[in-house]
């Protein structure tokens, strides 16, 4: 099925670019290891060729996007943007809406190709299935990941390797799509959060044990920030020296100012890509703590991120009668 | 230099016995892979493992670390650390970085005597690699899953026993102290070595870097660098997980009139790592960060101090979230 959805992908690509309707795509190309895709900026009709698609395809090109449209000020008048097709997951789609609502990008610039996601693979899912085998090769078809490894072939059920985040996706796909791939999307997941839920079961004293546990291996590579596409700021606090908001040293409390900051701000903007948590270097347990803030903010607010362009963020409105439970019992 | 064998059985024994005059280290089961931890009575060695995720250059070169402090004016540096050390379990990669480092931190001109005394205080038991991980490149930077730079003694893993070989005085040292617990190795032992590093060698993928540094030396302006730093997404990864990067930041740090003056990484994937007080950034572009890492190790080390620094542990490839591979852009511009 990723074959079909490659060629429809490279062919949708290519009329895209005889039609003069964009100046670049960014989108997947094969990676150098096994179960890995890689971004890949294609100008040229000649290299659409290298465009793949599969359930390798885990990043969420969106993060691309905002440089692509930032420029110095005093270079605005004359600065032509580049018009950009993007290939798009339901996450990433909902991330280049996000950005687009917050006016990183001017709508018209952006061409969304939209691909009916079938769910990612976890790798750490495949590792742990083949027993510490060394996985030399994988190649995927209907439904199920065949993996090379030095003791010979091994076929696993697709389905039993995909992310939790996207056993959980509520949007594997969205209808705003400019160019929409045709094909069968994953169903919405019935049961999300849950172990965001298992979390919020946890006393007090628990949670905070938790979260300093996993936070004490952070090493402060900032991947997490920097895959994000909703991490645009020019200065991250995090980077801000005058005045510097979280101390050098390895401190736990340091640590946890930045990775609170970092979750805080992604009350009603995050779309639950797991970008994050599969960048992380040290497995650390993002997703845990991040999507407690799309799960509030949608419980508490109605309020789901990157489903339109239009309309006003979550956290830039407030009525007398908003929700405040969160501030007093989380 | 002296020789010996134990059965992996007594492996905590012989630890446990280096651990009355020293604190020892070692591999330990983390919730994801291994890690290099200090050993306690309870802790369980795990042997089945590619690498550490975090280099053990932190045992030597940490994050952080508070290298003066004092309060109203004055400031009084941290003492030496004096704690003799044993790492057991080091890959021969790991190791050899540590020569790499040693270059930069024992330089007579820019001695830093926290790194200086660590090491002196430091015994390195090394654990060949039986099985490299397919990212790894040793053997195209002069290392091997055999090799001993770095090392005070090589351990090889023949199945139910350890093969000690001494390297070092030191390592000399540590295997006459805990002679009883060895015994002495045949000659079958030693063929059975032999074919376990040739099989590890056969399973690693070359990469040319013959001629890389003369090569780099002219592509400060190639285009490779835009678009590597086109898909660079700035974290610190590569760096931070790398057993040679070793650039860092001096932080005055003041709370309640007390001041800590610490010393810790940093790396040039960050903008801020270049950034002037003026605003102005000498490296404004990733690419032209992206460029600095590869070289300042394939390049400015070579003049320099004669040496390339990547020992070829993979940990870069392995880890760049947007799979950037060293061994790709060697290739490249190799070419």
């Amino acid at each position: 099925m990723s074959r079909q959805l490659e060629t429809k992908l490279r062919e949708a690509v290519a009329s895209l670019f005889e039609r003069g309707e964009i100046d670049l795509v960014i989108g997947h190309e094969a990676g150098s290891l096994p179960l890995r895709s890689r971004p890949v900026f294609v100008r040229d009709a000649a290299d659409i060729e290298r465009l793949v698609w599969g359930p390798n395809c885990t990043n969420n090109l969106a993060v691309y996007l905002p440089r692509l449209f930032a420029h110095p000020k005093n270079l605005r008048e004359e600065y032509a943007p580049p018009t950009v097709g993007i290939i798009a997951k339901g996450c990433d789609a909902r991330s280049v809406l996000g950005l687009v609502k917050e006016h990183q990008l001017p709508r018209e610039k952006v061409v969304i190709i939209g691909m009916p996601c079938t769910g990612m693979i976890d790798p750490k899912k495949v590792e742990a299935a083949l027993d510490g085998a060394r996985i030399i090769g994988a190649r995927e078809e209907a439904g199920s990941l065949t993996v090379e490894t030095p003791g010979g072939e091994k076929t696993l059920g697709l389905a039993e390797m995909l992310a939790d985040g996207c056993l959980e996706c509520a949007h594997p796909t969205i209808d705003e799509a400019d160019v929409a791939i045709e094909g069968e999307a994953r169903s919405p997941a019935d049961e999300r959060y849950q172990r965001v839920a298992a979390f919020e079961q946890m006393s007090g004293e628990e949670r905070w044990a938790y979260f300093s546990d996993e936070i004490s291996r952070c090493i402060r590579c900032y991947a997490c920030r920097q895959v994000c596409p909703n991490c645009y700021c020019v200065t991250c606090f995090a980077d801000q020296t005058k005045p510097r908001w979280i101390g050098a040293a390895d401190e736990l409390p340091d640590l946890m100012a930045f990775h609170i900051g970092r979750i805080l701000h992604q009350a009603g903007r995050c779309v639950e890509c797991d970008a994050c948590v599969r960048a992380c270097p040290m497995d650390i347990d993002l997703r845990v703590f991040t999507q407690k803030m799309p799960k509030d903010v949608e419980a508490l607010y109605g309020y789901v991120a990157g489903m339109s362009a239009d309309g006003v963020p979550a956290l830039l409105t407030f009525t007398e009668n908003d929700d405040e439970g969160f501030i007093s019992e989380p | 230099m002296k020789r010996g064998k134990i059965d992996k059985t007594d492996l905590r024994k012989l630890l446990a016995a280096a651990s009355e005059k020293a604190r020892c280290a070692g591999p330990v089961a983390d919730r994801v892979g291994v890690k290099l931890e200090e050993l306690t009575a309870d802790s369980v060695l795990a042997l089945d493992y590619d690498n550490f995720r975090l280099s053990p250059k932190l045992w030597f070169f940490p994050r952080s670390e508070v290298i003066a402090s004092g309060s109203n004016g004055t400031l009084e540096a941290t003492p030496l650390p004096e704690e003799a050390t044993v790492l057991f379990g080091l890959r021969p990669c790991d190791a050899a970085s540590l020569e790499l480092l040693d270059k930069i931190f024992l330089d007579e001109a820019y001695l830093d005597p926290y790194y200086k005394a660590r090491r002196e205080n430091t015994t390195i038991i090394t654990l060949a690699c039986n099985d490299p991980d397919p990212a790894c490149f040793c053997t195209s930077v002069g290392g091997g899953p055999g090799a001993s730079s770095g090392a005070d003694v090589v351990a090889f893993d023949l199945g139910s026993e350890l093969l000690f070989e001494a390297v070092t005085e030191k390592g000399e040292a540590f295997l006459a102290e805990h002679d009883g617990l060895l015994t002495a190795p045949s000659n079958a032992d030693d063929t059975a070595k032999e074919k376990l590093i040739a099989d590890a060698e056969a399973k690693l993928q070359p990469v040319t870097i013959d001629g890389v540094a003369d090569k780099l030396a002219g592509l400060f302006d190639a285009p490779v660098w835009e678009t590597i730093g086109e898909r660079c997404v700035g974290c610190g990864t590569c760096t931070y997980l790398c057993p040679t990067c070793h650039c860092f930041g001096l932080y005055d740090e003041e709370a309640d009139g007390n001041v800590k003056r610490i010393r810790a990484q940093d790396a040039c994937m960050f903008p801020l790592f270049t950034l002037e007080a003026s605003g102005h950034n000498p490296r404004s572009t990733q690419g032209a960060r992206a460029r600095q890492r590869v070289m300042h190790k394939f390049s400015y080390t070579v003049s320099n101090v004669g040496e390339t620094f990547c020992v070829g542990c993979g940990r870069c490839v392995s880890h760049c979230p947007v799979n950037i591979d060293i061994r790709e852009i060697l290739e490249e511009v190799g070419a």
